[in-house]
């Protein structure tokens, strides 16, 4: 390669890097940035001195921020372990069944099509329902509402690797008597950590970023942090440092987890699209 | 499937997990594996999709009644193609989809060209450049708005500093519209460039080897081998941007709440209005199901594109 041409490529990765990275820069010294800041002109991009106070004043302890905080942790996290529990089960299931009538591929199509239609459909409905058996602001209601729109990323992305498992490796346990229960438990689940890990950090991200649902059926008690987000923008003003903070708390830790877990991020995105 | 007969007596195993699995047998077990997935997806998802079907032909709204009114067929319907509003926001939504994708398959092409490779720096720039699909979308809209401010935002200072008078992103009609299609793109190039890239990884190196010895240029090489080969992804991908933009809400929440006016309400943000602010249940059931309508033929026409891509290859 000549040296025009790698000139000119760093120079569009810069580029690149500047627009998908300046925005977290922002937000973050905005976090840090003292209130009266936010409305003159001409304040720069640094802060003139650095200041906590937003933070203190999230989380302060006769708010709410702590148990939106906590909210959305065992939202995330039960929702992740079911999600994947229930989507591995259900993959393994429609890799091995022998249905009459192509009932498999009808099964496993009924999960893609969740992804195609707009959730919003669904939420009134499931908000009536919830309503209905008491669960509304309930976590159960968000988390039964996560699971249902996570569980079917998990099996199209485990179904194609199920489809690779080499299917000798239980042949053997047949052989020894195992049944499907205990060859999942056994075999299948060790020699797939890699898959589930792939799919378990694709689940959390969706469901601590989800907001449609979890502003639907729990906009008090059982609150999430994205839902609170959305109420620092009122009719009387925006709370720029307090929406700074609470933001910076949402996005930076996630961020920090993408960058460790790039590899599983990456190739539970791509499965889809490109093996399937 | 077991086979009979051909475990012996001794070796049989016990206790409570053998037992099952013999009681239920092969099938029966797997049955049960699949069994609680689409019990949580037929609560969860199926039946309010029905039910949404149903109350869509009834007149019901919660501000004025608890329970379900009277039978009205598709009156519901009738009075969604009617609304003036509903028919602005169609035609923002669709302009929003189309741009939004168009802007993300050509950036995501780009980056993923550029950062394919397998050195320590590209995987960790590729990485790095993934960050903004992985953020909360409403978390996007925060930021983007504090960007945007018109007065004090960091980018209009950034402008003025250099003699430009900025806009008014967010409050003029025209600016709000193209800050959310920008917004939108910033958010999930990523996910183009990651898929993309993937495609790109998997093509055979040989072949491009031989490109380039038989003196195939750059662009030729890429126009007329690595392009048809990561058509049928390409427009995989396509599909589900475009879709998943025509269901843009999020975004629109935090950065300009469909606003000025209606200038910037996306479908899905008008219909959680309809239903979520002013509870006219029924009549955003009927809106939601013409969106739902609308995205499953979008999805259909991909699905039969990529079939003529795909046979169109192998014929190649």
């Amino acid at each position: 390669m000549n040296l025009a041409v790698r000139l000119g490529r760093a120079t569009l990765i810069a580029i690149a890097l500047v627009v998908a990275l300046a925005p977290f820069v922002v937000l973050f010294l905005n976090s840090l940035r003292p209130a009266d800041e936010f409305l003159s002109a001409g304040s720069g991009l640094v802060p003139s001195h650095i200041t906590f106070e937003h933070y203190a004043e999230i989380f302060d302890p006769r708010g709410d921020t702590f148990r939106y905080l906590l909210n959305s942790l065992i939202i995330t996290t039960t929702s992740t372990i079911i999600a994947v529990l229930l989507g591995a089960m259900a993959a393994y299931a429609l890799a091995r069944l022998k249905l009459p009538f192509r009932l498999s591929i009808v099964i496993g199509v009924m999960f893609l099509v969740i992804r195609f239609y707009p959730k919003i459909t669904v939420a009134l409905p499931y908000f009536l329902l919830m309503r209905q058996f008491n669960l509304l602001d309930t976590h159960l209601a968000v988390i039964i509402a996560h699971v249902s729109l996570t569980v079917p990323f998990v099996v199209w992305m485990l179904l194609a690797f199920f489809e690779d498992f080499p299917r000798e490796l239980e042949q053997a346990a047949i052989v020894d008597g195992c049944g499907p229960i205990r060859r999942f438990m056994l075999i299948v689940v060790p020699l797939m950590t890699p898959a589930l890990a792939a799919a378990a950090v694709l689940t959390a991200f969706m469901s601590w970023n989800e907001f449609l649902m979890a502003s639907t059926v729990a906009p008090n008690f059982a609150k999430t942090l994205p839902v609170r987000i959305s109420g620092f923008i009122t009719d009387k003003g925006i709370l720029w440092g307090s929406m700074s903070a609470m933001s910076s708390v949402i996005v930076i830790p996630v961020a920090l987890f993408a960058l460790f877990t790039q590899r599983y991020l990456a190739r539970g995105l791509t499965v889809g699209a490109v093996k399937g | 499937m077991s086979i009979p007969g051909t475990i012996p007596e001794t070796r049989r195993p016990v206790g409570l997990v053998a037992r099952l699995e013999r009681r239920l047998g092969e099938t029966g077990i797997l049955l049960l594996f699949l069994a609680p997935a689409m019990l949580v997806i037929a609560v969860a998802q199926f039946y309010p999709l029905a039910s949404s079907a149903i109350l869509s032909f009834f007149d019901w709204s919660l501000a004025r009644s608890p329970t379900v009114g009277p039978f009205i067929g598709l009156d519901n319907y009738a009075r969604t193609f009617k609304d003036p509003i509903f028919a602005g926001t169609v035609t923002f939504t669709i302009v929003f989809a189309i741009s939004s994708t168009l802007l993300q398959l050509a950036c995501g092409l780009g980056i993923a060209l550029l950062t394919v490779g397998e050195s320590y720096t590209l995987r960790f720039v590729r990485t790095l450049l993934m960050l903004p699909m992985v953020i909360a979308p409403i978390a996007v809209g925060t930021i983007w708005r504090m960007i945007l401010a018109a007065r004090v935002g960091p980018l209009n200072q950034g402008l003025a500093a250099i003699g430009i008078d900025g806009p008014n992103w967010l409050g003029d009609p025209m600016w709000a519209a193209f800050s959310l299609i920008m917004i939108d793109a910033w958010e999930w190039t990523p996910f183009v460039a990651v898929t993309l890239t993937a495609a790109l990884t998997s093509l055979p190196g040989d072949l491009l080897r031989a490109a380039s010895v038989d003196g195939a240029g750059r662009w030729k090489s890429f126009r007329y081998i690595v392009f048809p080969m990561i058509l049928p992804v390409l427009v995989l991908v396509a599909m589900f941007r475009l879709i998943e933009a025509f269901l843009t809400l999020d975004i629109v929440f935090t950065t300009t709440a469909g606003g000025p006016g209606y200038a910037t309400h996306t479908l899905s943000f008008w219909i959680y209005q309809q239903g979520l602010k002013y509870f006219n249940i029924s009549y955003a059931a009927a809106s939601s199901w013409i969106m739902l309508l609308a995205c499953v033929g979008i999805a259909l026409a991909f699905l039969a594109w990529r079939r003529q891509v795909g046979k169109w290859q192998v014929s190649r």
